[in-house]
């Protein structure tokens, strides 16, 4: 199995990592032993820039899938982090103080936001996209955007 | 790897140390605003720092490049990684071609470089349509 | 005791598709015109990678501060390529963080707000030149 689906357009590779599960938000799920890491999608970091700011909610903090739990700014936008699980917040990463830029340089690996325990995993896997499920939708709003930009 | 529509990497120059640097900024920037679907910006440093994306998009698309100076930097780099630029475009020479004087001031361009800016800007999108004709 | 006066390089990325780029150049800019002229100099970057005798030579006999518009600092990387020695490193986006009330904006070249923050970010780092101009590096 590969490592990443690619996808170009002009001069941007789109990547999607295999063996993540990812939501309509734009936010992937890594399901490890009754606890998944989170973070965003490649797609979704180009599309809004470098992060500027981060913030977090505390670990402990219950969550259910589609709640916000924090905010990334960027030169062009502040949007919310939405958890594609239900369960409790474990861990936010450590880097993320220092080094928010983790989530642009390396949205799947060290750019990881939270760690979540899950309470619900097989609900939560079922309302998700395997890799190539999502790469397809993601083509299909690269295209649009395409669409709007060059008519 | 999949490829769409045809498309024209354009490479600035970024000529710090001299008017024409800035002016090759401008003038790119305008012609890729305008041309949008034809064109793609290629980050010179970051193209030359080793951006897999700048790279790949060099190698599998033809380029333009435009030099404020006749060192002639993007020409070279743009040939040293990753192949013959399509066209290779001069500011001093297109200045020249046009009866223009060079910008004396490094930013904050106004009315005075404003023709400048348009000549080369010109030059780049007339060097576009050239290539776009060849694919 | 004498201490040494040397020119300081002060190198930006320039990139061009990201703000900071342009931020990062305008900062450069202010500190070699207003801020610290005839101390700070800079160069051009693709100079470093064609091995212009000069600009190579520049970036090794003088301290060099990069400032970079990302985090895959493209100007720290040229430098040190070249075999010059980059005495301070910083990244562009550092100056908005600080200054959040200054939201740039522009690609090829920062507008107003971005012209303020480029301001407040050279008059930071004139201390920098001032210490390495002086022989001082910390």
């Amino acid at each position: 199995m590969a490592e990443f689906l690619e996808h170009t357009y002009e001069k941007f590779i789109f990547k999607v990592k295999e063996g993540y599960l990812y939501s309509q938000d734009e936010f992937w799920a890594n399901f490890q032993s009754g606890a998944a890491t989170v973070g965003l999608t490649d797609f979704l970091q180009k599309a809004k820039g470098d992060v500027a700011f981060l913030e977090t909610v505390e670990p402990g903090l219950e969550v259910k899938r589609g709640d916000e739990i924090g905010k990334i700014e960027t030169i062009k936008a502040t949007f919310g982090i939405i958890s594609p699980v239900t369960g409790k917040i474990a861990a936010v990463n450590p880097e993320m103080e220092a080094s928010p830029y983790l989530i642009n340089h390396d949205p799947y690996g060290a750019g990881w936001i939270y760690r979540i325990e899950l309470k619900d995993p097989e609900g939560d896997k079922a309302q998700l996209m395997d890799a190539k499920e999502y790469f397809e939708i993601m083509k299909n709003k690269i295209a649009q955007e395409a669409k709007k930009l060059y008519g | 790897m999949d490829i769409q529509v045809a498309k024209v990497g354009v490479v600035s120059c970024s000529g710090e140390e001299i008017p024409e640097g800035t002016l090759c900024r401008l003038a790119c920037r305008k012609v890729l605003d305008e041309r949008p679907g034809e064109t793609v910006t290629i980050c010179l440093p970051l193209f030359i720092a080793g951006g897999e994306e700048e790279r790949t998009f060099a190698q599998n698309y033809p380029t333009i490049t435009v030099d404020g100076c006749d060192k002639m930097c993007a020409a070279k780099a743009t040939e040293m990684l990753s192949g013959k630029p399509a066209r290779s475009l001069s500011v001093p020479e297109i200045l020249k071609k046009h009866g223009l004087k060079p910008p004396d001031k490094l930013r904050h361009f106004g009315g005075e470089e404003e023709a400048a800016v348009q000549a080369v800007a010109e030059e780049i999108a007339q060097a576009v349509d050239e290539v776009l004709e060849e694919e | 005791m004498g201490k040494k006066h040397k020119k300081v390089v002060v190198l930006p990325c320039s990139g061009i598709g990201k703000v900071f780029g342009a931020l990062a150049r305008e900062t450069a800019y202010e500190l070699v015109e207003r801020v610290r002229p005839g101390v700070a100099t800079t160069t051009c970057l693709p100079l470093l990678v064609i091995n212009d005798p000069e600009a190579v030579a520049k970036v090794k006999e003088n301290p060099v501060i990069t400032i970079d518009g990302c985090p895959k600092e493209c100007a720290r990387k040229s430098v040190e390529a070249a075999g010059g020695r980059v005495a301070k490193a910083h990244e562009a986006i550092k100056f908005y963080k600080q200054h959040k009330d200054l939201k740039p904006e522009g690609v090829a070249e920062v507008n107003e707000t971005g012209r303020k923050l480029a301001e407040i970010a050279a008059r930071e780092l004139a201390k920098e030149v001032d210490e390495l101009a002086a022989g001082e590096e910390k």
